[in-house]
């Protein structure tokens, strides 16, 4: 983020947390890092952290340590090179009496500074880096050598207000080139960019975000192409990958170990996932590839409801708040209803390119850190578990109608249409969820509905302001021309485009559609599969008269008149 | 760019965009030392996508200074 940003935003942000507890920081150092100040007090504000940072004067460690007062958290950034003038090419010169008493003499200073700093409740120390003025050499030099034994004598140092910034981690994810600006470091010893400084305080901020009690405690997945590889209504049980057997299987291996350390260190893990939850339950207890198993589950929505509703009664019985929990999905339709809905919930996306996403997690894992709890309780989640059980309660109903509307949802509507017959055929393949009568086409018989005047083919894409969903939904209907009787042989949407009352705008073009064609009884059955029990009901809660209920199927009429459309007017439908 | 670098200036040395004019120098800004030159080469560098050698950094101690500069180098871009 660039500087001038940062300093405008700071302002603004300094309005929305004037009235939260003041949070006093103490920056010593032997550097000029004003910059610094600016993007440490913009990452804390934007977590709704009252800020204030003060920089002590230049090169002055020691002596202001001992004076320093009533701060939360002082910030040591010791600049190794410049701990006496020109260290980083003078130490190479040394010899070992010179080099021993340099040594001794800032073992004894970190000592004094520590000692001073005893009852801060907070103490960050840099650990000593080379890598500023580090050489190309085989052999390491002296000031490398210099750094790393200063640095096993910070790590002696068992002060449990102190905790260590590892300056080289920060200075490799950036690159010397980014990190350093050279320009002035010898007129004026500011010595890194404002890259550094914001990757410096994105790095110390989980710390802070924890003792203020803001780190995260819960991390919810969704299921299907986020813990595993694949939809497992649409492709099944065995086909879903999470094991070190196939490419993709690996990256989702890889996640569920990050989730199970997790879980080790003491962070609930959940479920939030559109499927059938028997499907579900049956990998969780018995895939023999899945690692995080329904025992290391704190909590497991799995239903047909929308995931905010999930999300929020998730928090309740887990008794966290929304700003407490993680969500990941692959959905961006799903991460942005999440986004508009409860922005309280930091929400996650996987990535387009899937071997990103275990880097992803892990660069967020410090969100979930925990300063005053090393050795959590595993029993956490069992506690938490019955908890849940208990206060499960019936889903709220919760309008979601405002959010559907902002997508600027567009069904259009081919018929009939020979260049789909492809793709049609592979819908009505695939979809198990939501597919009312589960027939299987191939491509000859499609073509032959399409060419047929005893058929007609609806396939519809839509649209939204996140982009195409191409072909997704189908409705075959037979015609029976001389007994003027109309059935509706195929109804179907992708898994994609559920959720977003797309089906009925759909049904209400299908039936209006008949209607002018002088159709006035419609016919349509259910018949059940295992995947298709969402759907059960569809008919009935489309003004269709159920006329005769069998083990596994249902038959219906409907006759046109009566119809009631539901009349969605935030979804527009057009001819393809 | 004269009113971006108004901006830049106005909000480094924390003075009103309109008091900034061809006048306005380290002289006459009671903020501009060097911290804030620092801050202000830096802001500039980010937001025009450039970058000032050790001899023009030292030239910039005035808004027409600045407009000079910044415009012969964005130039040598073009």
């Amino acid at each position: 983020m660039k500087y001038i940003e940062v300093v405008e935003k700071n302002k603004k942000l300094y309005d929305s947390v004037k009235n939260e507890k003041v949070y006093n920081i103490y920056i010593l150092s032997n550097l000029t890092l004003n910059r610094l100040k600016d993007y440490l007090e913009y990452q804390l504000r934007v977590e709704g952290i009252n800020c204030n940072i003060v920089l002590g004067t230049y090169d002055n460690v020691v002596q202001e340590s001992s004076k320093v007062g009533n701060y939360d958290l002082v910030i040591i950034f010791w600049e190794l090179s410049n701990i006496i003038d020109g260290l980083n090419y003078k130490i190479e010169l040394y010899n070992d009496v010179q080099f021993e008493d340099l040594l001794n003499q800032v073992n004894s200073n970190i000592d004094l500074v520590l000692k001073f700093l005893e009852n801060t409740p907070l103490v960050f120390v840099n650990k000593f880096s080379y890598l500023p003025f580090s050489n190309s050499h085989m052999k390491s030099s002296k000031l490398e050598n210099f750094s790393s034994q200063l640095n096993q004598h910070l790590m002696n140092k068992h002060q449990t207000n102190v905790k260590f910034i590892n300056m080289n981690d920060i200075i490799a994810r950036l690159g010397l080139d980014n990190s350093l600006d050279l320009r002035y470091y010898y007129s004026s010893k500011a010595l890194y960019t404002n890259k550094f400084y914001e990757a410096y305080s994105k790095s110390i901020k989980p710390f802070v975000l924890s003792i203020k009690g803001k780190n995260k405690k819960a991390l919810i997945f969704d299921c299907d192409n986020t813990l595993w590889k694949g939809i497992v209504g649409e492709d099944g049980f065995e086909n879903i990958e999470m094991s070190l057997k196939t490419k993709d299987g690996s990256i989702f291996a890889e996640i569920q170990s990050i989730a199970l350390d997790l879980y080790n260190k003491g962070i609930l893990i959940g479920l939030c996932s559109k499927n059938n939850f028997s499907d579900v339950e049956r990998v969780i207890k018995s895939h023999p590839d899945i690692l995080l198993k329904e025992e290391y589950l704190a909590v497991i929505k799995i239903n047909w409801d929308n995931k905010a509703n999930n999300l929020r009664s998730i928090s309740k019985e887990l008794n966290i708040g929304l700003d407490s929990i993680v969500f990941i999905d692959d959905s961006p339709f799903e991460i942005n209803l999440i986004r508009e809905e409860l922005p309280e919930i930091k929400v996650l996306q996987v990535p387009d390119q899937l071997y990103n996403y275990p880097k992803m997690l892990r660069e967020n894992l410090g969100l979930f850190y925990n300063l005053s709890n090393t050795d959590e309780d595993r029993q956490k989640t069992i506690m938490y578990k019955k908890q849940v059980i208990r206060e499960n309660e019936k889903n709220k109903y919760t309008n979601i109608e405002d959010y559907l509307a902002s997508l600027e949802m567009k069904i259009t509507v081919f018929l009939n249409n020979n260049s789909l017959i492809p793709r049609i055929s592979q819908l009505t393949q695939k979809t198990n969820q939501f597919n009312l009568t589960t027939i299987r086409y191939t491509e000859a018989e499609i073509s032959k509905f399409v060419l047929s005047d005893s058929y007609s083919v609806f396939a519809i894409s839509v649209t939204d302001k996140f982009g195409d969903s191409g072909v997704t939904g189908l409705c075959i209907v037979k015609i029976d021309k001389n007994e003027k009787t109309v059935i509706i042989d195929t109804f179907l949407l992708s898994c994609r485009i559920i959720g977003r009352n797309i089906e009925f705008v759909f049904i209400d073009y299908i039936i209006d559609y008949l209607k002018k064609e002088g159709v006035s009884v419609i016919e349509a059955n259910y018949l059940k599969t295992t995947k298709n029990q969402q759907v059960e009901e569809f008919y009935e809660n489309n003004s269709f008269l159920l006329i005769r209920n069998l083990p596994g199927s249902k038959y219906y009429k409907l006759e046109v008149d009566k119809y009631i459309p539901k009349n969605i007017n935030y979804i527009r439908i057009e001819n393809g | 760019m004269d009113k971006r670098i108004k901006t830049i200036m106005s909000i480094i040395f924390e003075i009103p965009v309109d008091e900034i004019n061809e006048k306005t120098s380290k002289e006459t800004v009671k903020n501009w030392d060097s911290l804030k030159q620092m801050d202000l080469v830096v802001a500039l560098e980010e937001d025009f996508s450039i970058e000032f050698n050790d001899d023009e950094i030292i030239t910039l101690d005035s808004f027409s200074a600045i407009k000079k500069i910044l415009g012969k180098k964005m130039d040598e871009i073009n």
